[in-house]
């Protein structure tokens, strides 16, 4: 296997008093889609921004496409594609223009409509940016991401103030920069998205990587069972819940139960009785496999929209 | 990496349109230029040109030819004493001073008729093409209505160059240099905005160098400048009817300029206390305000108190009026033009590099 293409080793970055990024080490290899996972405040965007040489780290050692980023400038700033959350671009231009605008900072380019038709905003290309739905506005900061035809590219929450249809063709655009080979590196809050892209996902919570593989792994690694998901108002506790026969663990949030079972038909048995006896009412119950969120429930006690 | 042009024609389709940004740069000093020069300009059409009468014989055809002039719709005729009313001519308030001297009555009937004596500042262009004429049309009239058979009124004229300058010439050019400071000073906004809108953090994860972003800004803000001051110029000579020294507009341009950078340096680095294009207004009024009324811009210096000099001084639209005034009218010098452009310059240098100190992405 050859050199990753990032190497983190014990990266830490303090503001005040508040350690965003506690100790936090990964590598990423050449042609993945790196996923990092967790609530807002987890200490993403900061280590992202680190690796991307807008950060000065606290500590720690980083190598980014053989460089470290906070002293390579602008030999490191071309190579790399960037987006950043929540920037408004200028909103009296239009969309042509500020492709090309920034364009123009890079040697290398690609083809202003060309990178307009992959990000399917040809029926906007002369709409003043302020025109652009948030979704659309999202798609124009990842081409301008990719504007210099990098080999590596950050995605900061990509996907946020999209619509579910947008969202499906903003991941469409990021497996079309998987297949022509580039390194991909994505924070999300979305864990559908987490493994729906990532090759490996990083679950940050509180300036820490708290697990670290690929989405299928970690959700096998925490659960080798399925759940039995519902909501019921009242008279069950999560106590009782846990008691249930095959029950591994079982998870409430407020009126909404999980509970994981190894053994489903005997565990359902048993929750129905239960039911029956106390006269509480099971609404919307469904079995499914357990997923990247209640992986991330279980380590951390919250859920990743707290 | 050509960053720069595209970089410039940004800032130009940004400026071009943001409508809010063009009235306040463009037609809000036209309109005030407007009204200045409309109140007190030397407005040409319809209305009548002060004059000032010195009767000094007292015969019947001295006052018959003051009633000639009376009758003229195009001249207010004030009589008043020689010395009085030259002085109202040097200080800009009459047009011109017809002098009927003692003993013109007696002379018509002679051989040599005494000569009417007209004083005006030659350099004042609608006294040359206006009044005179009118002048002279009028004495034409007095003299059908004096005598049939001879021409006995004739004039001799006499030139004045007005000492002090009229209103309208001392405050042109200080509302030139109050739209370059305005235009330096407000024109950092479009860097706090980008700021605001974290555009500058995007632009870092660049290799776009921080010198063509700057670069490029600036020299807009320039070009901007320079455009304003063509511009008020032109209204300034159209409407208010200003004497121009055109041989120094080239020098003026350069003193725009000059002025011009030393307040975007100002803007820059007042742009560093501010988070957002809402907290850059009052931060930016405050600095401004002031200096609108205590640097001579629009009142003469020597009008203010002592105790209020130190401010002034300190304050840069003191030296950019100062040499505005100098160049565009010829006005008297407050400080020798060395000392303001050494000032301006010295403003850029400071107030440049405190703010490449104080600069931040975010």
């Amino acid at each position: 296997m050859s050199t990753p293409v990032i190497q983190v080793r014990d990266l830490r970055k303090a503001y005040g008093d508040l350690q965003a990024v506690a100790g936090v080490s990964f590598e990423v290899a050449e042609g993945e889609v790196f996923g990092m996972l967790g609530p807002n405040g987890a200490g993403k965007t900061t280590s992202v921004e680190i690796l991307e040489g807008l950060r000065i780290r606290d500590s720690g050692d980083v190598s980014v496409l053989g460089m470290d980023p906070a002293t390579s400038g602008r030999n490191f700033k071309r190579l790399v594609g960037v987006q950043l959350q929540q920037v408004a671009l200028y909103p009296r231009l239009r969309v042509h223009e500020v492709i090309s605008l920034f364009g123009s900072f890079y040697e290398q380019r690609a083809n202003t409509d060309d990178l307009i038709a992959l990000m399917g905003l040809e029926d906007r290309r002369n709409a003043r940016i302020a025109e652009l739905s948030g979704g659309q506005a999202q798609r124009l900061s990842v081409a301008l991401a990719v504007v210099n035809m990098p080999r590596l590219v950050f995605l900061d929450e990509p996907s946020t103030g999209m619509d579910p249809q947008a969202r499906r063709n903003l991941w469409d655009i990021i497996e079309g920069f998987k297949a022509k080979g580039m390194t991909v590196v994505l924070t999300t809050h979305y864990m559908e998205e987490a493994e729906r892209l990532c090759d490996r996902v990083a679950v940050m919570d509180h300036g820490r990587i708290i697990a670290l593989d690929s989405p299928s792994a970690l959700v096998r690694e925490n659960f080798a069972e399925d759940a039995i998901e519902f909501v019921s108002n009242d008279g069950l506790s999560e106590h009782d819940l846990g008691e249930l026969a095959g029950v591994t663990s079982a998870a409430s949030q407020g009126s909404a139960h999980s509970i994981f079972s190894s053994d489903i038909p005997r565990t359902m048995g048993s929750l129905l009785d239960l039911a029956q006896e106390r006269g509480a009412p099971l609404e919307g119950m469904r079995v499914r496999h357990a997923t990247l969120e209640d992986v991330f429930l279980k380590l951390t006690g919250r859920t990743l929209r707290d | 990496m050509n960053a720069f042009l595209p970089l410039f024609r940004t800032n130009y389709r940004d400026f071009v349109r943001d409508r809010t940004a063009l009235f306040w740069t463009l037609a809000f000093p036209v309109l005030f230029i407007g009204i200045f020069g409309i109140v007190l300009g030397r407005g040409d059409d319809g209305a009548s040109y002060e004059v000032g009468l010195v009767v000094e014989d007292g015969s019947p055809a001295a006052i018959a030819l003051g009633d000639v002039l009376d009758g003229f719709e195009a001249l207010e005729v004030t009589r008043g004493e020689r010395d009085i009313e030259i002085a109202a001519l040097a200080d800009g308030d009459r047009r011109a001073v017809v002098v009927v001297p003692q003993g013109f009555g007696a002379s018509i009937a002679s051989e040599t008729p005494l000569p009417l004596q007209v004083h005006f500042d030659p350099s004042q262009q609608t006294t040359q093409q206006v009044v005179i004429p009118v002048l002279l049309r009028a004495f034409e009239v007095a003299d059908r209505a004096l005598t049939q058979t001879r021409p006995v009124v004739t004039a001799e004229f006499q030139t004045l160059q007005s000492e002090r300058l009229q209103v309208i010439d001392f405050i042109m050019p200080g509302l030139i240099a109050m739209s370059v400071m305005n235009g330096g000073v407000f024109g950092a906004i479009a860097m706090v905005s980008l700021r605001e809108r974290r555009v500058l953090r995007r632009l870092s994860a660049t290799p776009l160098p921080a010198w063509a972003l700057v670069g490029a800004d600036v020299t807009f803000r320039m070009v901007v400048v320079l455009l304003q001051t063509v511009l008020l110029v032109i209204l300034a000579v159209l409407i208010g009817g200003v004497s121009v020294k055109v041989e120094n507009l080239p020098a003026l341009a350069g003193v725009a300029v000059l002025g011009g950078l030393a307040f975007v340096a100002i803007g820059f680095f007042l742009g560093a206390f501010a988070k957002t294009e809402q907290g850059f207004f009052p931060i930016a009024q405050v600095v401004t305000f002031p200096m609108l009324f205590l640097s001579g811009i629009f009142f003469p210096l020597d009008s203010m108190p002592d105790w209020i000099r130190p401010v002034v001084s300190a304050m840069p639209l003191t030296y950019l009026g100062d040499a505005m005034r100098q160049l565009m009218v010829g006005g008297a010098p407050v400080h020798s033009m060395a000392l303001n452009l050494g000032v301006l310059a010295a403003f850029l240098v400071v107030f440049f590099g405190l703010a490449v100190r104080l600069f931040k992405y975010e």
